[in-house]
């Protein structure tokens, strides 16, 4: 099956070539874009030298616009499979492909990589939240889990793989300010199969997390605007299936 | 009765009407010379014309203020014109939000497409860049 990687990069010079260089090793026979969303670093380079495509967004437009780059041309290339990583190194190569595997078994239409389903264990013993992080995750999956009436653990997992129906919905409705928690959202309610699979995630390699106690508590007001609005959109005519 | 003892209160002078005719009439020159410059894009103006147009009228026919106003139930004839000017606005704000919206998706579109357009070329180039080199080679 043809496959496409993609790796939505802001700023992350250190860890992008090591991230191509895994994806490579892994899953030498996929092919490899890197949307670089307005770096204002040397990450387009860096991946360049790297060995991947490289498509740059003109200026920062936010990682749902990325993603949705990366799914546009995931569709318009004919590709039958695509998935995405995080370019700060905290997703292993290997649990991508992974999560392909469901894809190319065709048990599923979109795969959500998962940190906390460790297999055998309810929580993942190596990956230690912070308080106001875990509050969030907790409201989000309730929140998730009552829009969809499917249970979502990491809601806001950047690790996912998906196959041509879902490239077709995300390359034309992807939220740019929600990205994550609306994209599951909308994929449930298209009639998609969702699936989420436990991963094993790494520190991040670079860079740290953007949340701060107010940040987070807007954060999560915001998503739950978004996850009470998206329960009202229209359903999306072409994605019947 | 009622009308009778708040009349004075909308009884705008000669002179009050004056100037509010001129500026009205100021403003919709200034929303056509936008336009002429093209500064302002005629589907926008037309909202804007209309406002002048209203300020026109209200300075023409003071009265018709006063029965808006009963209609409405306000005896306060300012609270009714702050109101409708209010409200007027209110919806304009949203309507540019909404616009902004649009125009917003529209530019993530077209970034996208760029973005993809150059990578595309550049793939394409660094393939013909191989190529002329093996046939430099093998010339």
């Amino acid at each position: 099956m043809r496959t496409l990687v993609f790796i939505p990069a802001w700023n992350e010079e250190d860890s992008v070539a090591a991230v191509i260089a895994d994806v490579r090793e892994c899953m030498p026979e996929a092919d490899l874009l890197v949307i670089d969303d307005g770096s204002t670093d040397a990450t387009a380079e860096r991946a360049r030298a790297a060995g991947a495509l490289v498509a740059s967004l003109p200026f920062n437009q936010g990682l749902g616009a990325a993603l949705q780059t990366g799914y546009l041309h995931a569709l318009r290339e004919g590709y039958e499979a695509c998935a995405h990583l995080d370019a700060d190194g905290q997703h292993p190569p290997a649990e991508v492909a992974r999560l392909l595997g469901e894809v190319y078994a065709d048990r599923a239409d979109l795969v959500i990589g998962s940190r906390y389903r460790d297999p055998g264990k309810a929580e993942s013993d190596d990956y230690k939240p912070t308080i106001s992080r875990r509050i969030g995750t907790g409201v989000f999956r309730f929140f998730l889990t009552l829009a969809t009436r499917q249970r979502f653990t990491d809601t806001t997992s950047g690790m996912r793989a998906a196959n041509r129906r879902v490239m077709a919905l995300f390359s034309e409705r992807y939220s740019p300010d929600f990205a994550e928690i609306e994209s599951l959202q909308l994929a449930v309610r298209e009639g998609l199969r969702v699936e989420e699979l436990p991963v094993r995630m790494l520190e991040r390699a670079g860079g740290t997390s953007f949340l701060t106690p107010l940040r987070s508590a807007f954060f999560i007001f915001k998503g739950l605007i978004v996850l009470v609005v998206g329960q009202f959109r229209p359903r999306h005519a072409g994605a019947e299936r | 009765m009622a009308a009778a003892s708040q009349s004075p209160k909308v009884h705008l002078t000669s002179q009050t009407r004056v100037i509010a005719a001129v500026l009205a009439l100021a403003f919709m020159a200034l929303v056509l010379e936008l336009i002429r410059r093209d500064r302002l894009q005629e589907r926008f103006s037309v909202v804007w014309f209309v406002a002048g147009l209203g300020m026109l009228i209200g300075a023409a026919f003071p009265g018709l203020l006063t029965l808006v106003a009963d209609a409405m139930g306000v005896r306060d004839t300012n609270v009714a014109l702050f109101s409708i000017v209010l409200l007027f606005l209110l919806g304009l704000a949203l309507n540019f939000s909404v616009t902004m919206s649009r125009q917003a998706a529209q530019i993530t579109r077209l970034a996208q497409e760029r973005a993809l357009e150059k990578a595309r070329a550049q793939s394409l180039s660094s393939e013909n860049g191989g190529e002329a080199k093996s046939k430099s080679l093998e010339s």
